[in-house]
């Protein structure tokens, strides 16, 4: 009798949870202890603002379910201690070792515990679930005791989850009186089916073709042309052109949603790769990401697709210029006091802007009314860092009637054949390296890959020779030309893809 | 910078037809190339690309003719001129609407690199005292004074309200030969000069030679039209891929083959919005 009876000096208790800075996760043992002493509740191992408020909800949730907050000193520590803890799914494992610990619940909970308490008891749903399911797999625990929201997303990610709706139903679980079901792995989602297709859009051959090499190479493109050509169509059919995503890729993207808490409950993992299209007014935080907790930013959450930035010349440029890393390093790393978190951040950048402070610069139908130095400024507000990044510009004009009614578009599904394959000798030429595009070869890439046939050498040293291009611009010819080569199916660079390539150059 | 008052031997003769000429000019340059035959050719800020072409051919001609262009070194046509006559080896005047040292502070854009080229060439000249700024009356005087400069005065492109149509009042109070370029109908940087050869108050520019034979000028044999599809497409003012596909009916694998070479020899260059535009 008395060994079943729980003694006051061995009265702790050990939950597992998992902690999230950015995409970087570390497993958290939450331990309580409850001792002899005046009534108190602390928890300890650096916990930030909302870790430290979870003792009002744990205190309120605990008394709600029926069960006694113990009135006796509560020590909660999340172990290891050094590092600082973010958010509020740490509630539930507290809430369960307190219960634990002060001998209302009669099993250790072993299984991974996420979620946040409401007072009366409720488990709420909480973000990042799916790279904290990743972690505990990999530290061989498959359990995942979770709000019922989250549930899917934590059987998407590989783990065996149950999904709870209160602490009681977690509380019986746990001790074994009432198992919950673990929840069904959802389905993937439908094929995606993008907004708009190529063949929806008449004219704008060289657009197009702009578009399927921006696609195919991972190539930065922008649109520039008078208001209502189609610019924004043109880029909305880009999704249509992406190859599907790779199981990892798709993991590591839901992964980010997950910790932007954007995930569809209903299909956790992403099908589609993602577009994103932020609002000119956006601040440099939402971009790149920020805050703090540091969260993910547009041009993450983007990551493996592509980030459309309309009305290019109407962001800030102090906003745009923080795109500069990011667009560079395929990755973005925020800074806080505290806390810092890398974010993957590998886009396609597409941008649309109009010519002209007007807008009809080189319209057909509608003459500019802006004055020449103007028009130059509207450019230089952009130039320098960010156009310096932007492989491919190109002019999207005013159609003519005719064109609208011309018959016999390609349709996207045929475009995304040509840039599937195209990926595919990319993705052989740079196996093992984690980077799966020609935007991303390095310099001896381009020396060892972009072999030139004879007459592409005579364009491209005679480009050289006059100077209009920097060694940084030939690089960045030499990769477009690489991928349009690759579309072509030809191994070697001939002077026609180099030609296309310059031509899209931009100045 | 060189001070010329009106007992100056150096002060250009042809200002004494004004009815007040300015007492004091002050130039940077040569003034001796406000002497000999010279050709007003100015026009709106807001040119085409019709009006930019047209203003550098005149100029190109005229600099061909060794006839000097005189123009106000605003944007647009004004500057399209001083450009074309500097490309052609000629000479080129420019009146200032603001004091010298005012302007060489705060020109901007792509006038800035031909401020060193006017004043090798020809000269840069303003009748206002340091630290005149630009002023709504300055101009209105300035256009008296490149009126007065010229022989003989083309206006390129004007608008309704345009400042080059003050010019063509002066030229004609001044009896200079005064020509106007006519402009397609509906275009807004037309309707001034249009209405000045409707009205007959100019002549109708319909070649270069025309305002050459007028200030007693041989025009030289101007290069024949232009025989490349493409450089011809591009002659009106730059255009986008698509747009020169269609213009020269060269489908586009074919057309961008073309295209590398002219681009990478200078021909041809790439604008910020993506369009191919000739080299001037």
């Amino acid at each position: 009798m008395l060994a079943a009876a729980p003694s006051l000096a061995g009265a702790i208790a050990r939950v597992p949870t998992c902690a999230l800075w950015g995409l970087e996760t570390a497993l958290v043992t939450v331990e309580v202890d409850v001792a002899s002493g005046l009534p108190a509740f602390q928890i300890v191992g650096l916990p930030d603002t909302a870790v430290s408020e979870a003792r009002e909800r744990v205190r309120a949730a605990i008394r709600n379910s029926g069960f006694e907050f113990p009135l006796r000193r509560v020590v909660v520590n999340l172990a290891p201690a050094e590092r600082r803890k973010e958010g509020t799914g740490f509630d539930l494992a507290i809430a369960l070792g307190v219960l634990r610990a002060s001998g209302q619940l009669r099993r250790d909970p072993e299984a991974l515990c996420l979620g946040e308490l409401a007072l009366d008891g409720g488990v709420r749903a909480v973000r990042g679930v799916m790279p904290r399911v990743r972690c505990a797999l990999a530290a061989g625990s498959r359990d995942v005791l979770c709000a019922d929201e989250n549930a899917a997303e934590a059987a998407a990610a590989g783990g065996t989850a149950f999904g709870v709706a209160s602490l009681r139903e977690a509380v019986a679980h746990v001790a074994g009186d009432a198992r919950r079901p673990p929840a069904a792995v959802p389905a993937p989602g439908p094929p995606p089916r993008p907004a708009v297709d190529l063949a929806d859009i008449a004219g704008h051959g060289t657009p197009k073709r702009a578009l399927e090499i921006a696609a195919a190479g991972g190539h930065s493109l922008l649109l520039v042309g008078p208001p209502g050509t189609g610019k924004t169509l043109l880029a909305r059919a880009l999704p249509s052109l992406l190859p599907p995503l790779d199981p990892d890729e798709a993991v590591i993207a839901s992964a980010l949603h997950s910790v932007a808490g954007l995930v569809d409950p209903a299909h956790p993992l992403l099908a589609a790769r993602p577009f994103r299209a932020p609002h000119h007014t956006a601040s440099h935080h939402a971009l790149v990401g920020g805050g703090s907790p540091p969260r993910p930013g547009e041009v993450s959450l983007a990551h493996t697709g592509a980030l459309f930035l309309d009305e290019l010349a109407e962001f800030s440029p102090a906003v745009l210029e923080t795109l500069r890393e990011p667009l560079e390093e395929g990755a973005i790393t925020i800074s806080r006091a505290g806390a810092s978190a890398t974010y993957p951040a590998r886009v396609t950048l597409v941008a649309a802007m109009n010519p002209c402070p007007c807008g009809h610069a080189g319209d057909s139908a509608a003459q500019c009314t802006c004055l020449p130095d103007a028009v130059e400024r509207y450019h230089a507000r952009l130039s320098g860092p960010l156009l310096d990044r932007i492989d491919l510009r190109v002019h999207v004009p005013r159609i003519a009637y005719e064109e609208l009614r011309a018959e016999g578009r390609e349709r996207s599904a045929a475009v995304r054949e040509r840039v599937a394959a195209a990926r595919e000798r990319m993705g052989a030429r740079l196996r093992g390296t984690g980077r799966r595009t020609n935007a991303e070869l390095t310099v001896g890439e381009i020396r060892r890959h972009c072999v030139l046939g004879p007459d592409a050498d005579g364009l491209a040293a005679e480009a050289m020779r006059s100077r209009r291009l920097s060694s940084r611009g030939v690089h960045r010819v030499l990769r477009v030309a690489r991928t349009v080569a690759d579309l072509a199916g030809a191994d070697g660079i001939a002077a026609e893809h180099v030609g296309l390539a310059l031509l899209l150059r931009g100045p | 910078m060189i001070v010329l008052r009106r007992d100056d031997g150096r002060y250009p003769a042809r200002l004494r037809v004004l009815s007040r000429p300015p007492e004091t000019i002050w130039v940077e340059g040569d003034p001796g190339a406000c002497a000999g035959p010279a050709v007003a050719v100015v026009g709106t800020r807001r040119m085409t690309g019709y009006g930019e072409r047209v203003a550098r051919e005149i100029a190109m001609a005229c600099a061909a003719a060794g006839v000097v262009v005189v123009s106000g070194f605003a944007q647009g046509i004004d500057t399209a001129a001083h450009r074309g006559a500097l490309d052609g080896g000629g000479r080129t005047v420019a009146v200032l609407g603001e004091s010298i040292p005012v302007f060489l502070a705060t020109v901007r854009g792509r006038r800035r690199p031909l401020v060193p080229r006017v004043r090798g060439s020809g000269a840069l000249v303003s009748q206002f005292a340091p630290p005149v700024g630009p002023r709504a009356w300055t101009f209105v005087e300035r256009n008296a004074t490149i009126a007065a400069l010229a022989d003989a005065a083309v206006i390129v492109e004007a608008g309704v309200w345009s400042g080059a149509l003050i010019t063509a009042a002066d030229a004609r109070r001044l009896r200079r030969a005064l020509f106007a370029v006519p402009g397609p109908l509906g275009s807004a940087a037309s309707v001034g000069t249009n209405a000045l050869i409707a009205t007959g108050v100019a002549r109708a520019l319909t070649s270069p030679s025309d305002v050459l034979d007028a200030v007693g000028a041989r025009a030289v044999t101007p290069a024949g039209p232009e025989r490349d599809p493409i450089l011809a497409a591009l002659r009106d003012g730059p255009l986008g891929v698509d747009e020169l596909a269609a213009r020269t009916r060269i489908p586009l694998p074919g057309l961008s083959a073309r295209l590398a070479p002219l681009l990478v020899r200078g021909t041809l260059r790439l604008l910020g919005d993506g369009r191919v535009g000739l080299v001037s």
